[in-house]
C-alpha cells in the first residue's frame, strides 16, 4: 500500500515538474506532409487541443490542398515546390523551429498515426535536461502493431545498426523529441525515408543521450493505405539509398 | 554484311548526327571535347562494325591479344566507374535541388516566421519576469 502511495506520488510529482518545465520553454511540433488534405486539418486541431501552439507544417509539395489548409488553420505553413521526400520536409520544419527559437523541436507524422498525448511523455526527459534526443518507439508497445509491419521494422533496426552501429528499438518512427542544441547539431542530406536511419547515426556521431519511449500508433485505414508509406519495395529503395551513401 | 553490322551503323549515324547538330545549335554543356568524344566513341564504333577485323589489328598493336579477358574486365571497370560518376552527380544535384527548395519555402514564409518568431521571445521574456 505504502509503496503504490510513493508509485503514484511520484508520478504525480513527475507530471507536475514536466508541466511547470512544459510552461518555461517553448515546443514547435514539426509535422511533415505529402498529400494529406483529408486529415491534416484534424491533426493540427488534436495537437493544439493538447496545448501545443507552436505547429510548423512543411508541405512537401502535395498535389493537392494540404498548404491550403494547414494555412487556414493559424500554423506556420512553409512550402517547398517540389516534393523532395519526408527527409527533406521534417529538415526544413526543424530548420525554423530553430530560426523561431524553439527549445524542444517535435516531429511527427501528418497522417494522424501518432497520438498527440504521447508528446508530453516524449519532451519529459529533454524538459527535465536528461536527454539531448528521445525516439517514439512503436515496438516497446508491440501489440497494437500488425505482424507485416514488427517483421519490417525489425528488418530496419538491424540494418540500421549494421549501417550506423546503434541499435534502437524502432528505428523508423517519425515522432521524435529533439532538444534545441539535438536540433541545431543533427545535420544529414538525407532527403527521403532513410532520413530516420541517418538522425541515429548523428545521435552516436555526435554523442547525444537519447533514450525510447513507447508510444501508441493509430492504424487507421487511411494511414495504412497511402500510397507514399514507407512498404517492402521503398524499404528497398531506402535500403539501396543508405548503401549507395556509404559508398559513394 | 550482317545485320548486327546494319544495326550498329544505323545506330552510329543516328548518334553522331544528333551530337553535330546539338553542337552546331551550340545547345546548352554542348562542348567541343564532348562531340570529340561522341566522334570517337560511335565513329569508333561504325568502324568496328564495318571492319570487324580491324579489332584484331588494334589488339595486336596494343598487344593484348593473349590477354582478351584482362581487356574485357577493364571495360567492365572502366563502365562501372562511369556509373558511378553518373550516380554521384546525380546524388549531388539532387542535394543542390533540396537545399534550393528549402531556402525558397523559408525565405516566402519569412515574415510570417519573423512574427512568430517576435511572439515566441516576447512570452519567454512575460514568463522570464513572471
Amino acid at each position: 500500500m505504502q509503496a503504490y502511495f510513493h508509485k503514484v506520488c511520484r508520478h504525480v510529482f513527475q507530471r507536475l515538474r514536466a508541466q511547470v518545465f512544459r510552461m518555461m520553454q517553448t515546443v514547435a511540433i514539426v509535422i511533415p506532409v505529402y498529400n494529406e488534405a483529408k486529415v491534416i486539418g484534424s491533426v493540427i486541431e488534436e495537437v493544439r487541443a493538447h496545448g501545443y501552439e507552436h505547429i510548423v507544417v512543411v508541405d512537401d509539395g502535395s498535389a493537392d490542398d494540404s498548404y491550403l489548409i494547414a494555412t487556414a488553420h493559424d500554423v506556420l505553413a512553409l512550402r517547398l515546390k517540389i516534393n523532395r521526400g519526408k527527409g527533406a520536409a521534417v529538415k526544413t520544419g526543424i530548420m525554423a523551429a530553430n530560426i523561431l527559437g524553439a527549445d524542444v523541436v517535435v516531429t511527427m507524422d501528418g497522417d494522424g498515426q501518432h497520438d498527440p498525448a504521447d508528446i508530453a511523455p516524449l519532451i519529459a526527459p529533454i524538459l527535465e535536461g536528461r536527454m539531448d534526443a528521445v525516439l517514439g518507439s512503436r515496438l516497446l508497445n508491440r501489440e497494437t502493431m500488425p505482424f507485416k509491419k514488427k517483421v519490417a521494422n525489425s528488418i530496419g533496426n538491424f540494418i540500421t545498426w549494421l549501417f550506423y552501429g546503434l541499435l534502437v528499438s524502432d528505428s523508423q518512427s517519425g515522432l521524435r523529441a529533439y532538444s534545441r542544441y539535438a536540433a541545431l547539431i543533427i545535420d544529414t542530406k538525407a532527403d527521403k525515408y532513410e532520413y530516420d536511419s541517418k538522425v541515429i547515426r548523428e545521435i552516436k556521431n555526435n554523442r547525444l543521450r537519447f533514450t525510447e519511449v513507447p508510444v501508441q500508433t493509430r492504424y487507421t485505414e487511411y494511414a495504412s493505405t497511402k500510397k507514399t508509406k514507407q512498404g517492402f519495395i521503398n524499404g528497398l529503395i531506402t535500403l539501396r539509398r543508405m548503401i549507395w551513401k556509404l559508398i559513394a | 554484311m550482317h545485320l548486327y553490322q546494319v544495326v550498329m551503323v544505323a545506330i552510329s549515324s543516328v548518334m553522331l548526327y544528333l551530337g553535330i547538330k546539338e553542337f552546331a545549335n551550340r545547345e546548352t554543356g554542348q562542348t567541343l571535347l564532348k562531340l570529340s568524344v561522341r566522334v570517337t566513341v560511335w565513329g569508333g564504333m561504325t568502324l568496328i562494325a564495318i571492319y570487324p577485323d580491324s579489332t584484331l589489328f588494334i589488339a595486336r598493336v596494343l598487344g593484348v591479344v593473349d590477354n582478351f579477358n584482362a581487356v574485357v574486365m577493364m571495360g567492365f571497370l572502366l563502365v562501372f566507374m562511369l556509373i558511378f560518376k553518373l550516380l554521384s552527380a546525380i546524388e549531388k544535384v539532387e542535394q543542390n535541388i533540396s537545399e534550393l527548395t528549402r531556402k525558397e519555402a523559408l525565405s516566402e514564409a519569412h515574415e510570417r516566421i519573423e512574427q512568430l518568431r517576435q511572439e515566441i521571445k516576447e512570452k519567454k521574456k512575460q514568463r522570464e519576469q513572471a
